[in-house]
């Protein structure tokens, strides 16, 4: 917490390229992305209620209390998973696409005589950085939603079978969503 | 005397059984069997008939039904009208064509004699055959739900997970 209240405030001490190269590996979501995480989250979270309430015919309303803190809960957990899964694979991508965004930047501004080298080596950074931020984020919440239904699936038909909805619900939707949270932040990946 | 009048008694018995028994007969059958054993215990089926016979009185002989090795006694429902009816576990249950054969009273004995001697119970003549059809019950389809469910929700989950193996190598 210290440490980032000073990068914070040290940030405005630094060239842009040097910001640039300090989001890449940043783990601090924008605004936008972090509206886009809960509201996948919130819509992953929010889907077994209707397994629960048409296949294993949970009442909707006396099990209110149940889906609302269990969906609540598992939308924390899986928006926590999406902003570790994407900060894992941000660089990863970014080192990966690096190429090929340098090899497009470049051709775009072929004819611009007048750009310097440097402000184009700040165009395909920034273009890096924008490109590994919008991969690394959707494939961060296509892995985790995938993982997650497969949990789900796995517990609630198989693993739990026998014993009575509301504990079938409370544990394979808040099973999925904590190992799923508790993976993202593996350091060994 | 006596000789006469035994043999007249005898004549008359003879008559009244003779009477009794169907001759001709002519079945019409109509039959339903369990469709749906997803749910069920028990597959049913159940066959009603309409006896006719040349000698009218013959319709309200007693009767007795022998199918797939099973002797039981018909039940009678109305005039001229029997029912007959069995149930077996959806799992064991046969499907296809049975034929149910029926006999009389004398028949009747003569299968429960067959029975004791342990012979072959397709040899006893039978009154009238029928078949009653019994097409195979649907016991539910071949692949549940869920584990299509699992499987393709397993497969998608994999091939995240081999593309972010990718992605971190």
């Amino acid at each position: 917490m210290v440490q980032q209240k000073t990068q914070k405030s040290a940030n405005s001490m630094f060239t842009k390229e040097e910001e640039l190269l300090l989001q890449d590996f940043s783990r601090n979501v924008s605004t936008k992305s972090s509206a886009l995480f809960y509201g996948n989250a919130f819509i992953i979270s929010a889907i077994p209620i209707w397994l629960f309430w048409r296949i294993h015919s949970m009442d909707l309303l006396s099990s209110a209390v149940f889906f609302v803190v269990v969906t609540g809960l598992s939308t924390y957990l899986m928006a926590m998973a999406y902003k570790n899964t994407k900060f894992q694979l941000k660089h990863k991508v970014a080192v990966k696409r690096e190429e090929a965004v340098t090899r497009e930047v470049m051709k775009q501004l072929a004819d611009d005589k007048k750009m310097t080298r440097k402000e184009k080596d700040e165009r395909v950074l920034w273009k890096k950085n924008e490109v590994a931020d919008y991969e690394a984020t959707t494939f961060a919440i296509f892995y985790n939603n995938a993982m997650y239904l497969a949990i789900v699936i796995l517990i609630s038909f198989f693993v739990l079978k026998t014993s009575s909805p509301a504990v079938n619900y409370i544990f394979s939707v808040g099973l999925a969503s904590g190992l799923l949270a508790l993976f993202s932040t593996s350091k060994a990946a | 005397m006596a000789k006469f009048l035994s043999v007249g008694v005898f004549a008359l018995l003879f008559a009244v059984a003779f009477a009794s028994s169907c001759t001709k007969p002519e079945v019409s059958v109509t039959s339903f069997s369990t469709r749906d054993a997803t749910i069920v215990s028990q597959v049913a089926v159940i066959a009603e008939f309409t006896l006719k016979c040349s000698n009218p009185e013959g319709i309200h002989t007693s009767l007795y039904a022998e199918y797939n090795g099973v002797v039981t006694p018909v039940a009678r429902i109305g005039e001229g009208q029997y029912q007959i009816s069995w149930n077996e576990e959806p799992k064991k249950a046969r499907s296809g064509t049975v034929t149910v054969r029926l006999f009389d009273q004398e028949g009747f004995a003569a299968i429960r004699k067959a029975q004791r001697a342990g012979d072959d119970l397709s040899s006893v003549k039978s009154l009238v055959n029928f078949d009653v059809s019994q097409p195979s019950a649907y016991k539910g389809p071949w692949v549940n739900s869920e584990l299509v469910a699992a499987g393709a929700a397993a497969f998608v989950a994999y091939f995240a997970f081999s593309t972010r193996s990718k992605l971190l190598s």
